[in-house]
């Protein structure tokens, strides 16, 4: 995810100051995010030297500066958003690697590991579930989204690791 | 102690069909309480498996116990009996009859079961309150919404205070809104002691109401997991990964 992009945003609603940037970054994503404030602070100095961000007012103390956006900044943000993702897929889970070497082991129990994978996804299910409901019930239906999204996921693992036992129960997934 | 259904090796095969069984050597316990979802692919078993439980069909092979009756024992009148005093039923599409008032629907499996009609009568209505559409006894199922429909459908299949309620897609022909609110209600009935047996291919309908997720697939149990009840705090449990762009 681009905090280059996600401070740009912020911006483009009202001038922010790095600690509100990162507060509202913060509840944006409903505290689902990892990011520290030094992360901030160098980002929003790269915009600004990149001429995307403008200080709001004279250059006083560092932390207490708002930012606000240039017109070549909502150009780029503009053109960010009308753009559609296309980053490539991200297979880096250990449960990837896991399987893969489970089952050129000999000793790798592939069904044991895959029952205990299963588990952990519909425990996940069951926890997102009540994440979403909860975000629901809050007003906060765009976080309700970013769970469904994580719903759809979880779900989509929990077909793979069926397909995945199906698949090594009739030898199709040894090489 | 026995649990309140016990599957002990259980087969089905269906005459004629020649291929591999719809059911496997099933063998599965369900305690008095327990809030259970059979999941799985369509084709992999979970109608059968419900309607074994259900005296609906018979196993080719194996014992069906449910509330210490061997179902696989009685004769077809007994069974039908047992089904109507024992049993509560919630269908995908609630199956109400639709010349008679929702009171008359709901009424209906305590007459057949002898109930004396004044006690039919007023529990009946209990449940109507208890549901939520007491005000709606006199209309009939045709003017009332699929919400509406399924809540009167779950207030049938209490009447006789089933030990079992079995509830088979309950939420399929409904809008999520609606189908939130039956399943609350369905919870809600757990909590109060119903043992509750859902039949699902939704893995996340599954997983959020009930506590334990039986997985057949290809007539065969593939996973029973328990569930922790706490669902765990969103920090944990979605990380979004910043990137930070080096330039």
């Amino acid at each position: 995810m681009s905090l280059k992009f996600g401070i740009l945003g912020l911006l483009a609603e009202q001038p922010l100051h790095a600690y509100s940037v990162k507060a509202r970054f913060q509840d944006l994503l409903g505290g689902s995010w990892e990011v520290n404030i030094g992360q901030v602070y160098t980002t929003l100095q790269r915009l600004e030297r990149d001429g995307l961000v403008e200080p709001a007012e004279p250059r006083g103390d560092r932390g207490r500066l708002p930012y606000r956006l240039t017109e070549v900044g909502r150009k780029a943000l503009d053109a960010w958003l009308a753009e559609p993702e296309s980053e490539p897929q991200q297979l880096r889970e250990e449960i990837y690697l896991k399987l893969l070497l489970a089952a050129r082991l000999a000793d790798g129990d592939l069904p044991a590991l895959l029952a205990r994978q299963r588990r952990v996804y519909l425990q996940r299910l069951k926890d997102l579930a009540v994440s979403e409901e909860t975000a629901r019930s809050q007003g906060r239906d765009d976080l309700a989204l970013l769970y469904q999204g994580a719903i759809l996921h979880t779900e989509a693992d929990l077909k793979w690791v069926d397909a995945y036992a199906q698949a090594t129960k009739t030898g199709r997934g040894k090489r | 102690m026995t649990a309140l259904v016990e599957l002990a090796t259980v087969s089905k095969t269906y005459d004629g069909a020649g291929g591999p069984p719809a059911l496997d050597e099933v063998s599965l316990d369900i305690e008095g309480g327990e809030f259970t979802a059979i999941m799985g692919p369509s084709g992999s078993g979970k109608s059968t498996l419900l309607n074994l439980i259900a005296g609906i069909d018979r196993p080719s092979g194996g014992r069906v116990q449910v509330a210490d009756e061997d179902l696989g024992r009685l004769s077809e009148a007994r069974l039908a009996r047992f089904r109507r005093a024992r049993l509560g039923f919630v269908f995908q599409f609630f199956n109400l009859l639709g010349n008679l008032t929702v009171l008359e629907n709901v009424i209906l499996p305590a007459q057949l079961q002898g109930s004396r009609p004044a006690a039919a009568r007023a529990r009946a209505m209990d449940l109507l309150a208890r549901l939520d559409i007491a005000e709606l006894a006199d209309h009939y199922p045709a003017h009332l919404s699929g919400g509406q429909q399924q809540r009167v459908a779950i207030a049938r299949a209490l009447i006789n205070r089933p030990v079992l309620l079995l509830a088979d897609e309950p939420t399929g022909a409904l809008d999520t809104h609606s189908g939130g609110q039956v399943m609350e209600l369905i919870r809600e009935l757990n909590r109060e002691g119903q043992t509750v047996l859902l039949v699902t291919h939704d893995a996340k309908l599954a997983t959020r109401h009930a506590g334990r997720v039986v997985t057949l697939i290809d007539g065969r149990v593939h996973d029973d997991t328990r569930l922790e009840a706490a669902g765990r705090v969103p920090e944990t449990l979605v990380k979004v990964r910043i990137q930070e762009e080096q330039r």
